[in-house]
């Protein structure tokens, strides 16, 4: 009862981060289930990436009812993320573990730095009130959908980091449309690798389903508390623990943990 | 043109309930699924039950822990999926066939995930 319990709060954590700071919960999760509950890996993975569908397919559905979402924007690069899915759930499979750690602790140390350094892309452009703009460069993005989609599938995250910098800086689509249409991929992107996990036996169901249920829970709560909280100093605190989770995962791929 | 983008906005609004409805429905499966798992006496990080689709029906009749969380997965992973074929529907009443052809090659790639899950299995 007692780790259930742990376990949905775990996941209610980081739905609450996730939405506050605009991550998704693959982040979090992988670590979480990894260090705190001595999962295996893949089996975090596997988890992640059901835990990374609910809070896709729950937020998606209100972008798109806000018509916020660029819905054949989103179809045409998801066709390439769900390829390079595919592909990076039959390597995660070929790859030790201390490899998949490694690769985490990597992306981890990224954002760490990035969110300490403020880095991330600024709403520079607003969306034009008719929602016209010109999408560009869709050549040069599908490449770069692909190796979201491959980056998802190894690491258990949705690949935001990936595709809105893709969207809003590359192909000139607005922060807020790049942000509501990487959701809306994310669900796509992560159910295709997901489907190679679960008929591979990387996803474990009774982990699966109180993390799942805190995440959903964790999202929601997140998104009615994001403007009595001050982000900053949770930004700051959550820059020190992924320091700390870097540091774990880094000594988990050479294999001293 | 005015009725082409309210039949869009339409499939838009369509496919929004679509994934609220199968979010909300596959965390109801897990959330029972998790609350018989811990009646039974079994912590979530004991092994988990190996995937049988054959065996979901009639461990939901037995009210056994692993039917309802492996159908909520399941939900949850056909979900975004089931987007697709609603857009496959939409975009052919709008008569967009590129939209029609990209939709289809997602399902595509979804089936080769199958294929390739289940190569390796």
């Amino acid at each position: 009862m007692e780790v259930g319990l742990l376990l949905l709060a775990g996941g209610v954590a980081a739905g609450v981060f996730g939405s506050l700071l605009g991550l998704g919960g693959g982040l979090l999760i992988v670590p979480l289930l990894t260090i705190g509950f001595g999962l295996p890996i893949r089996d975090a993975v596997g988890v992640s990436l059901v835990c990374v569908i609910v809070t896709s397919s729950a937020s998606a559905g209100v972008f798109l009812e806000r018509r916020q979402a660029n819905l054949r924007l989103g179809m045409i690069l998801e066709l390439f993320t769900a390829f390079g899915a595919v592909v990076g759930g039959v390597v995660a499979f070929l790859l030790d573990e201390r490899i998949l750690a490694g690769l985490f602790a990597i992306l981890i140390l990224y954002v760490a730095v990035s969110m300490g350094r403020g880095i991330r892309p600024r709403a520079t452009s607003r969306p034009p009130e008719d929602g016209s703009y010109e999408v560009k460069h869709l050549g040069p993005a599908t490449i770069g959908a692909v190796g979201a989609g491959v980056t998802s599938a190894l690491l258990g995250i949705g690949g935001g980091r990936v595709k809105v910098p893709l969207m809003h800086l590359l192909m000139g689509v607005p922060l807020r449309v790049a942000t509501a249409t990487s959701n809306l991929m994310i669900g796509i992107t992560a159910s295709a690798s997901a489907v190679v996990y679960l008929l591979r036996g990387g996803i474990d169901a009774n982990a699966a389903g109180p993390t799942a249920i805190g995440v959903f829970l964790g999202a929601r709560l997140g998104s009615r508390l994001g403007h009595r909280v001050d982000v900053r100093v949770l930004r700051v605190l959550f820059v020190a623990v992924l320091l700390y989770t870097a540091f774990e995962m880094a000594r988990r791929a050479i294999g001293a943990s | 043109m005015e009725s082409r983008r309210s039949l869009e906005a339409g499939l838009e609004g369509t496919i929004a309930r679509l994934l609220t409805a199968g979010t909300y429905g596959s965390i109801a499966l897990l959330l029972a699924g998790t609350a018989l798992l811990l009646l039974e006496g079994r912590s979530p990080l004991d092994l988990g039950p190996a995937f049988d689709p054959a065996a979901i029906p009639g461990e939901i009749l037995g009210l056994r822990s692993a039917g309802f969380l492996w159908l909520g997965i399941l939900g949850l992973i056909a979900t975004p999926s089931a987007r697709v074929v609603a857009a496959v529907i939409g975009y052919s009443r709008l008569g967009d066939t590129r939209m029609v052809a990209v939709a289809v090659l997602i399902l595509v790639v979804i089936v080769a995930g199958v294929v390739a899950g289940t190569a390796g299995g």
